[in-house]
């Protein structure tokens, strides 16, 4: 039994830890998170020169990572850093999806390490439907052979910069279906396409998108018509994999962060960590911590097997959800003021942790379709 | 990472397994499956089968009839009694005392000592707390006092588990009033038949026997009872405790009680449907489930980590918390879904010689009485919150 890394991917972990260390600075972070774009590209290339985007791709692609351990590690040291470039939307959900496609869509994904495509996936549709075949926008077929797209995606992250939209569609089946579900990847200038841009309260731009009888031709669909839906299932296991791995690197740093200040801020002429009403309620922090990271270890192990992924991930991204608030919260009441300034880097950690909830599905979404299978 | 056992300790778990099946006593079993306690008797019997496969002690050393097992192997030897139903080892002479005697004993102790522990010839129990020193243990006051050849004890000592069994005890006494508090006291064995002893016991509040006070008058102990040093006790019991602590999961006991309350749960009616798929017993049940496998989880890294050379530290501190309230979550549903007859305590409804009315399911014959005994499982082997104590300054150094 040994539940250590590679040494392979210790050293990557390592090395991702202490860049954002010295060259990711959360105040220029906070700056581009809250920008018009929503991340800085600067960061983004050099990132890229890193080889961080390779580590989350198959070699088959150019990649030379893309198992669910490569994503765990990468990804924790991501949460670590509060990265907010679009490592998750491309990196994880567009490059599972374009994988799965025709050459031409493969060929994607290397444009993709070559900073020449930023495709992102825009499936969700209704703000508080988490089933992942959730799909109303139709597909349907015109006269001359090509396709025609229409409804509303919301909540697509950095979709402002998209080169191309990967839209879930169907042609039949009820909107809840796992038939008939299709992906179609469109070109981000092709007409009929409507953006509504809003800022985030963790950082990074969301838009509303809006498609009205958008052109698609054969070629631009990815898999089979209407037999689509394991692709997009597939990408977005892989995607809470990925974000309950970020969580953890979050929850790591939140915990140095309030240790820290546990033994340099006095009050009645001690070292507040000196009390036990504190003492305690770190000490179930610490607990709940490793109780996260056994969760995502577990679902770690299971990935690759298709009976057991999704319990697993179930399981993995309830425990993220419950924990994750707990230790956001905990952690801000611990640091009183300090907590609750815009200044100090923890408040920015607790936000993204909070909001990481919202994503793929909350822990009374998990809950209940873990009980479902 | 790599999560599986090796092929020699596959064929160790299949051993277990198979040793387990042809020898556990089929009523005994469904004393423990039904969280009935069993008699001394009972685990008598189980402690002689053991030892005649040369299992009691299987961490000890082979020169003491142990098997020299690895944290693995005793895990896997646990897992697999906890999944079977199997009685639990009475720890204090095998588990507790003997880890002492190894390391701090003299010769002629562990010759005599330690044999007897394996054929039932002592049944020892443990003399730690006192009335005023619970948490605190170091400010112990059951005093020792050098007479020639003898040590004259008086004091009292408390929540001793199966004194009423017991032929020896083991104690924490003071020897000196000098310095610290810890560095005064003394790590003793005592004949439980020494005049000016005496057991009273205290029944629990399920109307239960499992703990006793023990009151000593001028008790004469052999000074050659003395274990290791004078005053030196405080470093044996410290000892002492990280044994107690190392890899107490309970995972498959907790696994095993999950499987038990899920059949009572299909079983039962709520709304005309099984109370499995009432979608708030099944979201309480499912939370449990969830954690449990995290633990088992935690648990396996801890356990890795000591293979590896580790030292196991507070991380056992973590282990405890969480066991122990994940196993009394599980009472607590369990009891929750008896509805009505929750009411019923029949402890003795599983025993021979039992005559009263067959209580169904059987698992109500004590359910809610397990209920309320197990609210000792976050009070003893250091209370949830020493163990808080505990990671704070050692693992947060705060």
């Amino acid at each position: 039994m040994d539940f250590k890394p590679s040494p392979e991917r210790q050293i990557l972990f390592d090395t991702l830890k202490k860049y954002f260390e010295n060259e990711y600075s959360l105040s220029d972070r906070n700056i581009a998170a809250h920008s018009d774009l929503g991340y800085s590209k600067k960061a983004w290339e050099a990132m890229r020169d890193l080889g961080i985007l390779e580590s989350l791709i198959d070699p088959e692609l150019d990649g030379f990572g893309g198992t669910a351990l490569d994503i765990s590690t990468v990804f924790e040291a991501l949460g670590r850093g509060l990265v907010v470039e679009p490592f998750l939307e491309v990196g994880i959900l567009a490059a599972k999806v374009l994988s799965k496609g025709s050459d031409y869509h493969k060929s994607l994904v290397k444009k993709i390490l070559e900073n020449d495509c930023l495709p992102i996936l825009a499936h969700s549709e209704t703000d508080t439907e988490y089933t992942k075949s959730f799909v109303e926008t139709m597909l349907s077929k015109a006269a001359d052979g090509s396709y025609k797209v229409s409804g509303t995606k919301r909540m697509v992250k950095h979709a402002a910069e998209a080169t191309h939209f990967l839209v879930t569609c169907r042609d039949n089946g009820d909107a809840f279906s796992e038939e008939g579900i299709s992906i179609a990847c469109i070109p981000a200038d092709r007409d009929g396409i409507k953006l509504d841009s809003f800022a985030t309260i963790d950082g990074g731009r969301v838009s509303d998108l809006t498609f009205t009888n958008v052109t698609v031709s054969s070629e631009e669909l990815i898999g089979d018509i209407g037999k689509s839906y394991s692709i997009v299932s597939q990408a977005i296991d892989t995607g809470i994999l990925a974000i309950c791995s970020e969580a953890l690197g979050i929850m790591e740093r939140i915990k140095e962060l309030t240790l820290e200040y546990l033994k340099t801020r006095k009050q009645f002429g001690v070292p507040i960590g000196k009390f036990q009403a504190i003492q305690h309620r770190m000490a179930q922090l610490l607990v709940e911590i490793e109780q996260a990271r056994s969760s995502v270890i577990n679902a770690t192990i299971y990935f690759d097997d298709e009976t057991e992924r999704e319990k697993t991930i179930s399981a993995a991204k309830f425990s993220i959800g419950k924990i994750g608030t707990l230790v956001a919260e905990e952690s801000i009441q611990m640091h009183g003021g300090m907590g609750m300034t815009w200044e100090y880097d923890l408040g920015h950690y607790a936000k993204r942790l909070v909001l990481i909830d919202h994503e793929f599905g909350d822990e009374d979404f998990h809950l209940q379709k873990y009980i479902s299978l | 990472m790599d999560l599986d056992f090796t092929k020699e300790q596959k064929n160790f778990q299949n051993e277990v397994r198979s040793f387990l099946h042809e020898t556990l006593e089929p009523q005994v079993v469904e004393k423990v499956k039904n969280g009935i306690p069993i008699t001394k008797e009972d685990s008598e019997r189980w402690h002689e089968k053991l030892n005649e496969k040369g299992w009691l002690a299987g961490t000890w050393p082979k020169q003491y009839g142990g098997q020299d097992w690895d944290v693995v192997e005793k895990f896997i030897f646990e897992e697999e009694c906890g999944s079977a139903g199997a009685p639990r080892i009475v720890p204090f002479g095998v588990g507790m005392l003997a880890p002492v005697l190894m390391k701090f004993g003299s010769q002629e102790q562990k010759d005599y000592w330690l044999p007897r522990m394996l054929t039932n010839e002592d049944w020892w129990c443990q003399g730690y707390s006192e009335p005023g020193s619970g948490s605190d243990l170091a400010s112990l006051k059951t005093s020792a006092v050098r007479e020639g050849d003898y040590y004259i004890v008086n004091g009292q000592k408390t929540w001793t588990t199966f004194a009423q069994h017991a032929n020896m005890i083991f104690c924490l006494v003071r020897t000196s009033n000098e310095g610290k508090p810890q560095e005064g006291i003394s790590f003793i064995l005592i004949d439980m038949n020494s005049p000016g002893i005496e057991v009273r016991p205290i029944i629990t509040l399920d109307g239960s026997h499992e703990v006793n006070e023990i009151f000593f008058s001028d008790v004469k102990v052999p000074a050659n009872n003395l274990v290791g040093e004078e005053n030196k006790g405080w470093t044996y019991a410290k000892y002492l405790l990280t044994h107690e602590r190392t890899g107490n999961a309970n995972v498959a006991v907790s696994k095993r009680k999950i499987q038990k309350l899920k059949k009572l749960a299909d079983d039962a009616k709520k709304n005309e449907k099984p109370l499995s798929h009432d979608p708030m017993f099944a979201s309480r049940l499912a939370q449990i489930e969830i954690d449990l496998q995290n633990l088992e989880i935690t648990n396996l890294r801890t356990l890795a980590s000591v293979e590896g050379g580790e030292a196991p530290g507070a991380e056992s501190s973590i282990i405890k918390i969480l066991g122990s309230e994940i196993e009394q979550d599980i009472d607590n549903l369990t009891r929750k879904s008896l509805g009505k007859r929750a009411f019923v305590n029949e402890p003795d409804a599983l025993s021979a010689g039992y005559n009263g009315s067959e209580v169904l399911p059987k698992a109500a014959a004590y359910a809610s009485g397990k209920y309320f005994n197990h609210r000792k499982k976050s009070i003893y082997a250091g209370s949830n919150e020493i163990q808080k104590n505990i990671i704070s300054k050692l693992m947060l150094n705060l």
